[in-house]
């Protein structure tokens, strides 16, 4: 079991540098593969930890592993651990698996750019860093997974580094993650002084005998990192920018794996959550908000892949709202089934990218149906899953957060209304999306790239790399929610169940059966009232689409917040630097170093007077100076 | 054996130190200029002996000793010095090598 | 042994300079004896314990009356300092012999002199041995940077001479008090002192060395003027006297005052830190943004060393020995540029990646652990560091942790500014990328990186005990 923890955080290091150092001596194809079997490897490690913890009895379901102490001080230590407990393992399976179906999804999708080899070193390094986030046993560790991950993101957003836009959407992730990372840093901090540790247990013991104050400090820390890793509202805007990356990478970074960090970086630390209630509210009321503010902002944009984000950061934003209530399971689970299904719709809308050679403007595709049948299965099993329709997996799990929420009193019934409205909203902007794409005559654009097949990429839909891993996350999507069934059976939150300390249930909230099954109604009834809007906009087309200049420009704008951002942090930083470098380092600094320079010559050439060249002058001097001395010597004596 | 008194010595010594001084404040030839500085090394000399011998301690005369070996030195290059300038047809006038002025 | 280490590069250093060797045979043995002194290093490390105090020490009186004795040994964070010194140093002389240029012998002898002279500084234990060995140190460089430096080198050389003069005339004055009236220059015997005004004599001395806001006036033109290597050395290890000073001298012996004025030292480190990094962000070439990162860099490592605790200590010797490695490497990366383009300027540059994986590779990875991405062991020293002032006040770290957030806006713009689109106009399809032996002198500075960030215990629980915690010595043997 913990052989199979390390293989698993190991094997995708050990591609990495394997990639890098062999540099030109490997070909392309050979990096590809080095990288999908370290992943593969790391998916064997995690399934052995998976099966050795399930061995274990409820209690044992917890090993700490040390490999060397990483950070000391004579009075402080933080060791380079993993946990395997059973959340870590549930993450290890999630990263690793869906991650392996994605690399291998890579090597069709990247075939042919000259730069495949550095590509696939960013994706192990992404898998480690990302395992290495689930599996640390400290926060620190953790820390460092979390920036590791923010890393190989900026390095694969940037990942066409031709392209301006690509740079700056990485540098600014990379930015908006720092800033998480800083308050996390902060929190930590807190810990250190006030417990002295930061490994998960010993510090969720001593946060109990911290001030209110010091543990909200902690948590809204926490809280920090959290929302700007699952690009949350404020710290959102990193993430539709970060569609510039590869199609993949937004599949397993965007998607699948890193932006849900933040839900587990709650559930991880709900200790420290639950003794700050009011963070724990905060966390999810900005779920909700987020939620709804995706959805809308989804609904005008006009890229396959930012639709497909917004409807990301819209998921997330139920998680964040089941975790903030207490619902770590039913987050957890979310977690897992938007995994599968997330992973598939972008990697579907990657088939169609690449059969489009590069076009990702939804205005100028439709009639894919008929052209690329079984992405188009592949794509609406998605889209359904990701309404929640029954029996697919998104029905189960979005769901049980909803009735969470509405078993959580009056805060969380408000967050219940937003919720379902969300569902609506996710149902119109999900099949918006797909009848514009799949349905309808062929566009101009899609015709020229069906017939005759000439540009190169006529190979109907894609290599078996490529359309293997789309099944394997059709059939995940399909039945990833059967493990827990409201009402019928909960293998999934009992097997989570053991993280808990000192209490029965992990979660805090247990909905009702009946609560469940009102819920379900609601947003599955939603859900496909969205579907028909969307249906009669775009699908039939039966009557136009409402306009609302204003409405629409401010969200085609995204709420502003770029441009709010802009004017509030870079404008200013800029004018900053500018009054610096006009107001004191020029002239205080260096003007410094030129008066110090003229100060001097000034006084030479005064003092030089004094030297006539006349050697009787020098001596009267010398011989006056000397009588002087005399004079003082005697009158001190 | 009973000399005269140290006072006299002293007197001897500042005459030949002021006999010194003016040569040297006064005279414009770079020789003379020496030779006066040499007056003075040695009446400072003078001074050092007949202290040593005053308080019967003999550093007076270890120092006069290592004033004799600067003043040595010193004219070699002090000589060396006014050798050169003669070579170079310059005047031998203080006054008028002042080109080291400010 | 120490002193071994200190002889070993002024003897290589005067047989440079004395025995008329041609050009190569001069680089070949220069780089011999800077390899040598690596061993020798790595032997004083071996016979080093690092639960004791002062050791390997060498100790002979010099002039008794006044208490002035030669005496060099090492505690555990000086020995990391020293470290960095031979080792950095040792990778300046393999770039200058690849770099060639002229006068080689007087060259290859004056980096060599210089590295004696600071793993002196590193070992000092009597005051006027340290400023002997400090003011050592200073003449090659202003050499160094006088006669080899770039365009406007004159300028830079005057101002550094200033600087540091004025600097080093204060510390003397200093230790002159300090000494007379402790009776001894001995920084092992001589108790601890309350006078405010020795104290900011040396305070401002290491300051200007660091330096600290605003004493920071030579660290641009020096930075950007002098060759590659030299600028190398003057921020990765040269700054680091400073916190050696600040460490062994003014924390040791001035415990009064520096309670007394922690909070102006933080105030103005935590300026210097901000100020640094938002120039950093707008800085025109490579050179530039290192020598405004450095100055943060310095700015953190003060605020470490003077929140006073264990935490921030230890944090600040990790952090020097990390930002020693990383801005050697990226000066001796933007010289490599500069060979190849002309120039370090970002508007003539950028595209470089494309075609050039080696030096695309090299800069990302050393930036990256520049901004201090979490878990390399810069986010180690700045995360020990920033956790130690959190302790003094939370409003420190806050600023600290601000300054964090900047640091990954300059670093970023400096490797898309080289490497990233749009090309400049200097960076041309066929400059090559990095070669062999480019290589073989990055990589192990990269390397080393790379094995402290997976393990930056091996210095931050070696770098106790310190002076702090009581005079701990052993008699010499």
């Amino acid at each position: 079991m913990i052989a199979g923890a390390w293989l698993c955080l190991l094997a995708p290091l050990a591609g990495a540098l394997t990639i890098t150092l062999l540099g030109q001596a490997s070909s392309r194809r050979t990096a590809a593969w080095i990288s999908t079997v370290s992943v593969f490897t790391a998916f064997g490690g995690a399934v052995a930890a998976f099966i050795g913890l399930l061995g274990q009895g409820h209690e044992e379901r917890e090993v700490v592993t040390s490999a060397w102490t990483w950070l000391a001080t004579p009075n402080f230590q933080v060791d380079l651990s993993l946990l395997v407990d059973p959340l870590s393992v549930t993450m290890m399976l999630i990263v690793s698996g869906v991650g392996g179906l994605i690399v291998l999804y890579s090597i069709g999708y990247m075939d042919g750019d000259p730069e495949e080899r550095r590509y696939f070193a960013y994706m192990s390094l992404f898998v480690f860093s990302m395992l290495l986030l689930v599996q640390a046993g400290n926060f620190l560790l953790l820390l460092a997974g979390w920036g590791l991950v923010g890393l190989a993101s900026y390095l694969l957003i940037g990942f066409w580094h031709e392209r301006a836009e690509a740079v700056a959407a990485a540098k600014k992730a990379f930015v908006m993650n720092a800033f998480g990372d800083a308050t996390m840093a902060l929190a930590f901090f807190v810990l250190i002084w006030q417990t002295g540790t930061l490994d998960f247990q010993a510090s969720f013991e001593g946060a109990g005998g911290l001030s209110q104050t010091a543990v909200n400090l902690v948590a809204l820390g926490l809280l920090g990192g959290a929302v700007a890793k699952s690009a949350q509202i404020p710290l959102h805007t990193w993430l539709p920018d970060a569609m510039e990356g590869p199609t993949p990478v937004s599949a397993l970074i965007h998607a699948a794996t890193m932006v849900t960090a933040g839900v587990y970086l709650i559930v991880r630390a709900h200790p420290i959550f639950e003794l700050a209630p009011s963070i724990s509210d905060l966390a999810a009321g900005l779920g909700a908000i987020t939620l709804l503010v995706a959805g809308l902002v989804a609904l005008v944009q006009t890229d396959i892949k930012r639709v497909i984000a917004y409807s990301t950061m819209s998921q997330i934003g139920y998680m964040f709202l089941g975790a903030g209530l207490g619902a770590y399971g039913n987050s957890m689970f979310h977690l897992m089934t938007h995994a599968f299904f997330k992973a598939l719709l972008f990697l579907a809308a990657g088939l169609v990218i690449h059969h489009l050679a590069n076009e990702q403007d939804i205005r100028r595709m439709g009639g894919l149906r008929r052209v690329l049948p079984r992405t188009y299965i592949a794509f609406l099993v998605g889209s359904l899953a990701l309404v929640g329709i029954p029996p697919l997996s998104g029905f189960f799990s979005k769901d049980s957060i909803l009735a969470s929420a509405l078993a959580s009193g009056g805060y969380g019934q408000i967050l219940f209304v937003a919720g379902l409205v969300g569902t609506l909203l996710t149902g119109l902007y999900t099949f918006r999306l797909f009848f514009i794409v799949f349905l309808g005559e062929p566009s101009p654009l899609v015709a020229e790239h069906s017939s005759g097949h000439a540009g190169g990429h006529g190979h109907g839909e894609g290599p078996w790399t490529m359309t293997v891993p789309v099944a394997a996350l059709t059939v995940l999507a399909v039945i990833g929610g059967w493990v827990q069934i409201a009402g019928v059976w909960h293998p999934f939150g009992e097997w989570l169940d053991p993280i808990a300390v000192g209490r029965e249930h992990l979660a805090l909230v247990e909905p009702s059966v009946v609560q469940d099954y009102v819920t379900s109604a609601l947003a599955v009834g939603l859900g496909l009232l969205g579907m028909l809007i969307a249906w009669t906009l775009y699908g039939a087309r039966t009557r136009p689409v409402p306009r609302n200049a204003a409405l629409q420009e401010t969200l085609e704008h995204k709420l502003w917040f770029d441009e709010l951002y802009d004017l509030v942090f870079y404008r200013p930083a800029v004018l900053l630097t500018r009054g610096f470098r006009r107001g004191v380092e020029q002239p205080l600094i260096g003007g410094s170093i030129s008066g110090v320079t003229l100060g001097t010559r000034g006084t030479a050439g005064a003092v030089g007077d004094a030297q006539t060249g006349y050697l009787r002058s020098y001596a009267l001097v010398i011989a006056l100076g000397v009588a002087v001395l005399v004079v003082v010597f005697i009158t001190v004596q | 054996m009973q000399g005269p008194d140290v006072v006299w010595y002293l007197v001897v010594a500042a005459l030949l130190f002021s006999i010194g001084t003016a040569g040297v404040l006064l005279r414009r030839s770079p020789l003379i200029v020496l030779l006066s500085l040499e007056i003075m090394l040695n009446s400072a000399n003078l001074a050092l002996i007949s202290f040593a011998r005053h308080h019967g301690n003999h550093d007076g005369q270890i120092f006069a000793l290592a004033v004799m070996a600067v003043a040595a030195s010193e004219v070699v290059v002090g000589l060396g010095l006014i050798v050169a300038i003669a070579r170079r047809r310059l005047d031998l006038d203080v006054d008028r090598l002042r080109m080291l002025r400010g | 042994m120490t002193t071994a280490l200190i002889i070993l590069p002024l003897a290589a250093a005067l047989v440079v300079w004395l025995l008329p060797l041609p050009g190569r045979a001069v680089g070949s043995l220069a780089l011999l004896a800077a390899l040598a002194e690596v061993a020798l290093w790595a032997v004083a490390v071996g016979g080093f314990d690092f639960e004791r105090g002062l050791q390997l020490q060498d100790r002979q009186s010099w002039f008794s009356d006044l208490g002035v004795s030669y005496h060099v040994g090492f505690y555990g964070f000086s020995l990391f300092l020293a470290g960095l010194t031979v080792v950095v140093c040792t990778i300046a002389i393999a770039y200058a012999v690849w770099a060639g240029g002229d006068r080689g012998r007087a060259y290859h002898g004056l980096l060599l002199f210089l590295m004696g002279a600071i793993v002196g500084v590193f070992t000092a234990q009597d005051l006027l041995v340290f400023y002997a060995f400090f003011e050592a140190m200073l003449i090659p460089i202003y050499v160094l940077i006088g006669v080899w430096g770039g365009p406007r080198r004159l300028r830079a050389t005057a101002t550094f001479v200033i600087y540091t003069m004025a600097g080093s005339l204060l510390m003397l004055a200093s230790i002159v008090v300090f000494g007379l009236s402790q009776d001894t220059f001995s920084l092992v015997d001589s108790g601890v002192s309350s006078n405010d005004w020795v104290f900011l004599g040396f305070l401002v001395a290491f300051a200007v060395k660091a330096p600290i806001f605003p004493f920071h006036g030579w660290l641009v033109d020096a930075y950007r003027e002098s060759p590659p290597e030299v600028a190398a050395i003057l921020s990765g290890v040269v700054s680091k006297a400073a916190v050696y000073g600040l460490l062994r001298i003014v924390i040791a012996k001035f415990p009064e005052p520096v309670e007394q004025y922690q909070a102006a030292i933080i105030a103005f480190a935590t300026v210097g830190l901000i100020y640094a990094s938002v120039l950093a962000f707008r800085a025109p070439d490579i050179r530039s943004v290192t020598a405004y990162s450095s100055m943060a860099q310095m700015g953190l490592i003060v605020i470490g060393l003077f929140s006073l605790n264990e935490l921030g200590i230890s944090g600040a010797i990790v952090q020097s020995v990390a930002h020693g490695l990383v801005s050697a490497i990226l000066f001796l990366l933007a010289g490599m540029v500069e060979a190849r383009t002309g120039t370090s300027a970002f508007v003539a540059l950028g595209g470089m990646a494309r075609g050039r994986p080696v030096l695309a590779t090299l800069l990302m990875t050393t930036g990256i652990i520049a901004l201090a991405v979490p878990g390399s062991v810069a986010f180690a020293g700045e995360f020990l560091i920033l956790a130690g002032i959190y302790g003094v006040g939370w409003g420190w770290a806050a600023v600290g942790a601000a300054a964090i957030v900047l640091a990954a806006m300059y670093m970023l713009r400096l490797i898309s500014a080289v490497l990233h689109t749009p090309r400049g106009i200097d960076a041309l399809e066929d400059t090559p990328d990095v070669r062999r032996y480019e290589l073989a002198i990055l990589v192990p500075l990269v390397a080393l990186l790379l094995v402290l960030s997976a393990w930056p215990a091996s210095i931050s629980e070696r770098a106790f005990p310190l002076i702090a915690d009581g005079q701990e010595t052993e008699a010499a043997p």
